[in-house]
């Protein structure tokens, strides 16, 4: 079993919808997306291209945060699920330096979306889950999958755009559309294995 | 390059970047590790100088110099009072310096003590400096490793980096005792050391142009950092703080010397000029990294 995720770049249209709902999932403060779309413009004018790039942490193979974390907060899953132990983590930050996908964020001090207003009902509770001094990533909606869910993202998507499911079983719909698509992974060159694979636009 | 103040609508203004840029480990609490890396580098460097030299100020002042840059990682942690847990060294650089700089300090200080006692000559004390010398050499050694094995910014992703810090550590090491030599009775070949210091400031010289010749050449996210260091937003402190202090300084001062041997006090300046471009020299490294561009855009 090795949880993987495939984009299809041909149907996301940049709608944010995984990066909000994933905030919304995960009550992450200001500053923090474990999903996100990157939106570029490329070309030169007539022959101008606009890509959207959603990002999340890519749960490598390989993963460098992994290795490089003096702790061994960081840890790859049986499932393929890269976690963190908020319990072990130092927050030195080596891990997002490390990770070549910039899927990490550093939880410094808990901040509020209305600011001096103080917390809005959401925000003290599901701010509260998340500690301070540590840093925080995309877990693949790890509590959703234990109740049998996709994650959160997955879920969202109006075009179905992203597609979940077992990297190691090759007749499960990821594997069939890497297969047929042709279906990529983000900086291969890397060596990092990881378990996002793009289908190209 | 917009300036912002609060430091969400800085990285909002950042994930719009082709190659974002890293602000964890230089901007704001990040320079304790900036400083943590030059205080380290520079005690560990002094530490094998001054013993090698039995110069005890020396010894004494590396030690206390390491031991402020391992307070100065400390306090740049998101959680101090876990700091014990930092000790996985099978692949991690940052728990094999953390390891290597708790041998320095501890072989340093026993060492020291020995010699006080008057035990310092039997081979226990031989084996004990030896192993300080081990614990300075891996925190000499690991720091430029650190930044070397993040494939995720290219301009730090060189074989070369490490040898730069380990140049700059040994310079460091040598400014210090310069920054010293003036104050203390110790019958050393003052000509020498700076010689020394010159000779190896010089290598880090021409290591840091290899370093950027290499980096303008490379990959897009390397070539916007070499832009940033010398026409962008790190230029004033690349010009300022590594060329002009660090390098034009101890480099003219020392030709004037070859000329016109001049006073301990202006060999002290060299070693305060050689320590400030230490220090810019990692600030400006750390300062210009960018993240691997994900989207390329057409120029």
């Amino acid at each position: 079993m090795r949880y993987g995720m495939v984009i299809d770049l041909k149907r996301c249209f940049g709608c944010y919808g995984c990066q909000l709902s994933c905030k919304a999932e995960h009550a992450t403060p200001p500053g923090v997306f474990f999903a996100r779309v990157v939106k570029r413009e490329s070309g030169t004018y007539p022959n101008v291209r606009k890509v959207f790039l959603p990002l999340l942490c890519m749960h490598c193979e390989t993963p460098p945060c992994e290795a490089v974390c003096p702790t061994g907060a960081t840890s790859k899953r049986p499932d393929g699920i890269v976690d963190i132990d908020r319990e072990v983590c130092v927050g030195c930050r080596y891990c997002m330096q490390a990770c070549p996908y910039e899927a990490r964020y550093f939880h410094a001090k808990t901040r509020y979306y209305f600011g001096a207003q103080g917390p809005t009902e959401y925000e003290a509770v599901g701010y509260a889950k998340h500690p301070t001094g540590v840093v925080m990533k995309c877990n693949f909606c790890a509590h959703r999958l234990a109740r049998g869910e996709e994650p959160s993202c997955v879920l969202t998507c109006p075009t179905h755009a992203r597609t979940f499911g077992d990297l190691d079983d090759p007749q499960s719909a990821v594997s069939r559309l890497i297969k047929e698509r042709g279906g990529e992974p983000l900086h291969p060159e890397l060596g990092t294995g990881p378990s996002v694979y793009y289908l190209p636009a | 390059m917009s300036v912002f103040t609060d430091p969400f609508d800085r990285l909002m203004d950042d994930l719009q970047e082709t190659a974002r840029p890293q602000r964890e480990w230089v901007d704001g609490r990040g320079l304790l590790l900036i400083a943590g890396h030059f205080l380290s580098g520079v005690g560990a460097g002094g530490w094998a100088f001054s013993s090698a030299l039995g110069f005890l100020p020396g010894e004494i002042t590396s030690l206390i110099v390491v031991g402020l840059g391992g307070l100065a990682h400390l306090l740049f942690l998101g959680r101090p009072e876990r700091f014990w847990r930092m000790v996985r060294v099978r692949s991690s650089w940052v728990g094999r310096g953390f390891v290597g700089l708790n041998i320095l300090m501890a072989a340093g200080v026993v060492s020291l003590a020995l010699r006080a006692t008057g035990l310092g000559g039997g081979g226990w004390a031989s084996a004990v400096w030896g192993l300080s010398l081990v614990g300075a050499g891996i925190v000499m050694l690991y720091k430029g490793n650190v930044y070397a094995v993040c494939r995720a910014i290219p301009f730090w992703n060189s074989s070369l980096l490490p040898v730069l810090y380990v140049a700059y550590a040994l310079r460091g090491g040598t400014a210090l005792l310069l920054l010293f030599l003036p104050w203390t009775p110790l019958s050393a070949d003052h000509g020498l050391i700076e010689v020394l210091e010159l000779w190896i400031g010089l290598s880090a010289g021409v290591c840091i142009l290899f370093y950027l010749t290499i980096m303008a050449n490379s990959s897009v996210g390397a070539r916007r950092s070499v832009e940033d260091l010398l026409r962008g937003r790190v230029a004033a402190a690349f010009y300022g703080g590594v060329v002009a202090v660090g390098f034009v300084i101890p480099v003219a001062i020392g030709l004037l010397n070859a000329v016109t041997p001049v006073s301990m006090g202006v060999l002290a300046l060299v070693g305060l000029a050689s320590l400030v471009g230490d220090f810019y020299v990692k600030y400006a490294i750390a300062k210009a990294g960018r993240y691997l561009p994900h989207v390329y855009q057409a120029r």
